[in-house]
């Protein structure tokens, strides 16, 4: 058991190497816009964003900035553990906004995954279990809409009914909870019940074709047969196999939205992860954009780790892979 | 690999899962394929989405008669009937039934015109997609050794990667210099969006293959060819590749609406085509800041993205349950 | 549970509105002229904005335009010079700040000496008087390599021995700055410079205090520790342990990309000063970013916030386009513009040129930005605010209304080359395929289908692409790109005088290789030496560029006055006429949206921003 986590382990931190420097590719290499022009002002010349560049540490060869870019990321630099350097914005540690947005995108993802669980697994149960039965098509065909629905767009429709026509939901923004819990939660519902209508789609549908297969399976039959009450068949047999890939999923899931759900937050104009990265890319911040990218990569490859870690421990097979 | 079933399908935001049930489709006696037809044609609703989206495909092939219908071309602006001085819409009326946009254009025509910008970019990067996982699918789960290696691990690592940031990051590159990226190949507009959206769905594709080769590479059919003196490469398209067609169409068809809907967010987010193409996530988008004040902007483009990535989902649920017996409701 | 929370919401409203109107009592009566002083005095101003957009963080040795600049000049910084603050003519006068009176000026005029005021005071902590060293100081931090500072394109070559060193600040040597005693500078040019004092109004110019600057060398550093000379300083500037370097933490009064809050400066001696430059009436600034711009003037309408910067979606106009109390409205001087390169096919030939001139349906293009509210329509270079002629009285490629008139433009298109059959339709290959950069947003968005229409009537065939604001400026200012045509950029001057709008745009000494770097877009004046000489990369027609490199040289040796301005003009005439490297199609209107809570308005003409300096509140 520890030599699988401990091969997972490294896999772990082979993925965040081969992501950041991918990332270091697209962003140091073909940025979109020069940070040292950028910052260069209005009449620059060619001397100034010099040095720019050579402050920025842009005029380094690529390797050489990536090794001190990953230097930095694993000992730490001027600014403490772990190392994201200085915003070339704000000439301020990039780890202080990290941290500051990812408190925000951590509520938003924690919140939504609470929401899509508890409405898109018992849905799923209960269509499985009641399979063909007028309960299963209309959950279904809720579920359908979920997973066919642009998130934008049903954002911007959320808006459009629940705040501007009807008032009763509070508009686009975050508001701390140490502020004004009672605003917070104002603020925060419209985008987790958005967020999470997706995913709760998903997971229904998966839970319903789950359970159905696993109570295809013979040995479903065997328990029936044997003389068990239909509901100890589904709970205690039928549910076990057909969660377990759940667990997986939603590990991958989480530890994606942990990383800054872009669109959601664009739409409801919360500053978490997802907005800055965006405003980091176009404004040529690249220490800002890797910081993301790190903490994003990071909360994937941790979070798969962990549900394979679990699921490794609930069938031991799977150790073998 | 540690991945057991679930395989997860891209989405901008969420990834879409789907259970991986689709067995191998051996069936003995009748052509598969009757079988097969004749239970898809009793499930209605896959039926319902299957006429919609051959009516989406014939609106979008009789565009232009459309057009000349109504009397208004996509990009005919009419500025000066339909917006105000301040450059605001004005709403659905007897000639522009779906109202105008902020330049004065027939938003109904457009919508019919953004259905063939949807349709080719989905049937484009699905293709494309489609045509590379498949054939490193079945490369990394017929031949094993270092080509699976390498093929599992990039799938793997592309899975993890922030696909939407990604996104942004080689769209905006790509758009820095004149020529483009890859010596002028990917030009920022329909090229790049289609493959960028290829490059982030032929991972899922290339997995599943790669599962579905495995389990049949080791049927005695495969064994029979092999002894027969088949090479690898033979065996692979002549008896692998058509026993993997099922699975294919079924997550193809259920990948093209995720493909639809990373297009509409790349448009959304102002990378997706250029705007003469109308495009219905850029129609969102563009709509979306005046959502208070002209909400048809945002209202049809949506609906009409709505109505086609369900009408595909719907075929391709109604596809694998009429491959699959055991799944069928 | 639906019902009690549109209900909570309603009481939440009453209860703020009833607080509002408890709290600032009358004064939200007053009209919005000035009052007796003593009225409009107190209250805190509350801004907030999509973005602080600082050059580098804030930092006064970087900071030049816009927002930045106005809170500078307004309220931070006593540069040498500075100006009144207020709207049109009067706002674009120099006046002394810090300096004493207008300097003496030497027989062979290239020698300036200032005599400074007395008693005007650091902030706290730094609590002491401002120096001639002070100044002489910041001149060395714009020298300083460290600094990558834009400000030395203004005075590198234009004061004796100031340029580039790689020295720190505190040992840059400029030669042509002289501080004989505590309270008297002189700046030695080395050759004429006619509008010299408008450079020394600039923020980077104002005293700096070594003691704090001197700590944070790099570009933009010191932005979060700026102590004040001016009457209102960032807050919590008296907490600052100025002891060593290390022991200064960020003042919390500045924080990157959130908030920035200013208060009275309690060492700041109004007598030092004058009250048609500051009013100095609000007691406390605070200014705040918030990234939804609807939410911004959702927040405005509903008083929780007083105003922004930012341009007004074209709702709020429609809704209060009546109330024009709510909606003050004043020309900036700032134009927007289709650039053509002149060395790109088809529009190396000055027909397809004045073509494209006669095909831009301006008035469409005015109308998508939000109609009059936004600005004018531009019929030349120069905005009449600057001095440039009015549209109606100078229109070289008038048509009907200001709507395009193909037409004419076919006539045009006939006489070139590229229209190889007459007809008025450009129909050569090089018709086609024409790369046109624009931005990706509104109002860029709504002008794309108009520019690709208005060409495609005459046969120009444009590949738009839309992409970020500053990518685009990048990509089409990088000569080695070849970009043809570009219409996502816009110009403002640096100061009032009319070269700040020719230089940078069309002489050819201003191009240069580098990505970004060039401002003339047009490349007017280019040649094939200077092509090979800088570097440029640029691939196309090199032959018989016009240039107006002599008539500007003419015009910027010229004393400031109307002589000056008709020179300008001028050139502006043979630019429009002669070489035509731009379409001109909007001169900007600044239209803010304000609260009840302001008493008073103005607008800074020189910043093109709202005026801090003389904005009241009434609570």
């Amino acid at each position: 058991m520890t030599q699988y986590i401990i091969r997972r382990l490294m896999w772990v931190v082979l993925v965040l190497l081969m992501i950041t420097l991918i990332a270091y590719v697209i962003f140091f290499v073909m940025p979109p816009v020069d940070p040292a022009r950028a910052f260069a002002g209005k009449r620059p010349t060619p001397e100034l964003i010099e040095t720019l560049r050579h402050q920025f540490g842009l005029d380094q060869p690529f390797y050489v900035q990536y090794g001190r870019f990953v230097q930095r990321l694993f000992l730490g630099d001027e600014y403490g553990w772990p190392g994201f350097g200085f915003s070339y914005a704000t000439r301020s540690p990039v780890r202080e906004e990290l941290f500051q947005r990812a408190v925000i995108t951590i509520q938003l993802g924690a919140g939504a995954a609470v929401v899509w669980l508890l409405v898109g697994i018992p849905i799923g149960i209960v269509s499985g279990i009641k399979r063909g039965t007028l309960v299963d098509r209309a959950a279904m065909g809720f579920a359908l809409f979920g997973v066919s629905a642009p998130v934008f767009w049903l954002g911007l429709m959320f808006l459009f009914i629940f705040w501007q026509k009807l008032g009763i939901a509070a508009g686009t923004g975050y508001v701390a909870l140490s502020e004004n819990p009672v605003e917070w939660f104002g603020h925060m519902i419209m985008p987790w019940i958005v967020l999470a209508l997706l995913f709760a789609a998903f997971y229904a549908r998966m839970v319903r074709g789950s359970l159905i297969e696993t109570m295809g399976q013979d040995y479903i039959r065997t328990a029936r047969a044997k003389g068990l009450s239909e509901r100890r068949v589904v709970v205690k047999h039928g549910l076990r196999a057909s969660l377990t890939p759940i667990v997986t999923l939603f590990g991958i899931d989480f530890g994606t939205l942990l990383g800054g759900a872009i669109i959601t937050e664009t739409v409801f104009n919360m500053p978490g992860l997802g907005t800055y990265v965006v405003q980091s890319v176009f404004r040529g911040d690249l220490p800002a954009t890797m910081g993301v990218v790190v903490l994003g990569a990071l909360a994937v490859t941790v979070m798969s780790l962990v549900v394979d870690i679990v699921y490794a421990y609930l069938d031991p097979r799977v150790r073998y892979t | 690999m540690t991945q057991i079933a679930a395989e997860p399908f891209p989405a901008p935001e969420p990834h879409a899962p789907e259970f991986d049930a689709v067995p191998s489709t051996q069936v003995e006696g009748r052509s598969p394929w009757q079988l097969f037809w004749s239970r898809f044609r009793k499930d209605r609703v896959a039926l319902a989405g299957l006429a919609f989206i051959a009516l989406l495909v014939a609106i979008a092939l009789a565009a232009p008669l459309i057009a000349e219908l109504v009397g208004h071309g996509p990009n005919d602006r009419f500025q000066r009937e339909m917006t105000d001085e301040f450059g605001l819409p004005k709403g659905p009326t007897g000639e522009f039934w779906f109202g105008a946009d902020q330049v004065g254009r027939d938003v109904f025509v457009r919508i019919v015109y953004g259905a063939r910008t949807s349709l080719a970019v989905a049937l484009g990067a699905t293709g494309a997609a489609l045509s590379v996982g498949i054939v490193l699918g079945m490369m990394a789960g017929y031949r094993g050794g270092w080509v699976d290696t390498v093929v599992s691990r990039t799938v793997d690592i592309i899975l993890s990667m922030p696909v939407l940031l990604f996104a942004i990051g080689i769209v905006a590159a790509c758009s820095t210099t004149a020529e483009g990226c890859l010596g002028g190949l990917v030009k920022p507009g329909f090229r790049l969006v289609i493959f960028v959206i290829a490059l982030f769905s032929w991972p899922y594709v290339a997995r599943i293959v790669r599962g579905q080769t495995l389990s049949i590479r080791e049927k005695e059919f495969i064994e029979a060819s092999r002894s027969m003196g088949a090479g690898g490469r033979r065996i692979m398209f002549r008896e692998v590749l058509p026993n993997l067609m099922a699975p294919i169409i079924v997550y193809g068809t259920l990948l093209i609406p995720t493909n639809i809907l990373f297009e509409a967010a790349l448009s959304y987010l102002g990378l997706g085509v250029p705007q003469t193409i109308p495009s219905w996530g850029r129609m969102i988008a563009d709509g979306g800041a005046l959502f208070d004040v002209a909400w048809w902007l945002m209202l049809f483009p949506g609906l009409f993205l709505l109505a086609t990535t369900l009408a595909f989902n719907l075929v391709g649920d109604g596809l694998r349950d009429a491959l699959d017996p055991r799944t069928q409701a | 549970m639906v019902r009690s929370r549109r209900s909570r919401g309603i009481l939440a409203a009453l209860a703020a509105v009833a607080l509002l109107a408890a709290a600032c009592g009358g004064d939200a009566e007053q009209p919005r002229e000035a009052g007796e002083e003593g009225d409009l005095r107190g209250g805190t101003l509350r801004v907030q904005m999509e973005s602080f957009v600082h050059e580098c963080n804030f930092d006064p040795t970087c900071e030049f335009v816009s927002y930045a600049n106005m809170i500078h000049t307004n309220l931070l910084q006593r540069p040498l010079m500075n100006y009144r603050h207020v709207a049109d003519d009067p706002g674009l006068e120099i006046l002394p700040d810090l300096a004493a009176d207008m300097p003496e000026i030497s027989e062979d005029g290239l020698t300036y000496t200032f005599t400074l005021k007395d008693g005007v005071m650091f902030a706290p902590p730094v609590d002491r008087e401002v120096t001639s060293q002070d100044v002489a100081y910041a001149f060395q931090r714009m020298a300083s390599q460290q600094q990558g500072n834009p400000y030395t394109y203004y005075f590198e070559g234009v004061i004796d021995g100031f340029e580039l060193q790689k020295s720190p600040a505190e040992d840059v040597e400029i030669s042509g700055i002289e501080t004989p005693d505590d309270k008297t500078i002189s700046i030695t040019l080395s050759d004429p410079v006619p509008d010299i004092l408008f450079r020394l109004a600039m923020p980077g110019t104002a005293p700096i205090p070594q003691e704090v600057a001197g700590c944070f060398p790099q570009s933009g550093e010191y932005g979060r520790f700026v102590i004040s000379s001016g009457p209102y300083m960032l807050e919590g500037s008296e907490a600052l342990d100025i002891s060593t370097c290390d022991s200064m933490e960020p003042i919390a009064g500045y924080e990157p990309d959130r908030t920035l809050n200013l208060v009275r400066n309690p060492n700041y001696e109004p007598a030092t000063d004058s009250p048609e430059m500051r009013s100095s009436n609000p007691d406390r600034f605070e200014l705040s970013v918030n990234t939804n711009v609807d939410d911004i003037f959702n927040r405005i309408v509903a008083g929780e916030t007083d105003t922004s910067p930012d341009d007004p979606p074209a709702q709020f106009l429609r809704q209060f386009a009546e109330d024009r109390e709510r909606l003050p409205s004043n020309p900036v001087d700032v134009l927007w513009y289709i650039v053509m390169n002149l060395t790109q096919p088809p529009f190396d030939d000055i027909h397809v040129r004045k073509a494209v001139n006669l095909a831009i349906d301006k008035d469409g293009l005015l109308r998508a930005a939000g109609g009059e509210l936004v600005g004018e329509i531009a019929t030349h270079i120069l905005p009449p605010t600057m001095g440039g002629l009015p549209s109606d009285e100078y229109d070289p490629y008038a048509t009907e209304g200001f709507a395009g008139d193909v037409d004419l433009a076919m006539e045009e298109m006939a006489q070139s080359a590229y229209d190889t059959d007459g007809d008025g339709v450009c129909d050569a290959p090089e018709c086609s395929g024409i790369l046109h950069i624009s931005r990706n947003e509104a109002p860029w968005t709504e002008f794309n289908p108009i520019i690709e229409d208005n060409l495609a009537a005459i046969g120009i065939e444009l590949e738009t692409r839309e992409i970020e604001g500053g990518s685009a400026y990048e990509l089409v200012s990088t000569t080695s790109e070849n970009v043809p045509i570009g219409s996502h950029g816009g110009w403002g001057k640096d100061w009032p005088d009319a070269s700040t709008f020719f230089e940078a745009l069309f002489t050819s000494g201003a191009i240069q290789a580098g990505p970004g770097v060039n401002n003339n877009t047009g490349l007017v004046g280019i040649t094939s030496e200077i092509n090979e000489e800088r570097e440029l990369g640029i691939e196309g027609n090199l032959e018989g560029i016009p240039s107006i490199d002599a008539e500007f040289e003419e015009c910027v040796a010229m004393e400031l006055g109307q002589a000056r301005l008709d020179c300008f003009n001028e050139v502006d005439r043979i630019l429009m006429e002669e070489v035509l490297p731009y379409v001109p199609y909007r001169w900007d209107e600044e239209t803010h949206l304000i609260s009840d809570n302001i008493t008073k308005w103005e607008f800074d003409q020189n910043a093109g921003e709202m005026s801090f300096a003389h904005i009241a509140v009434a609570s």
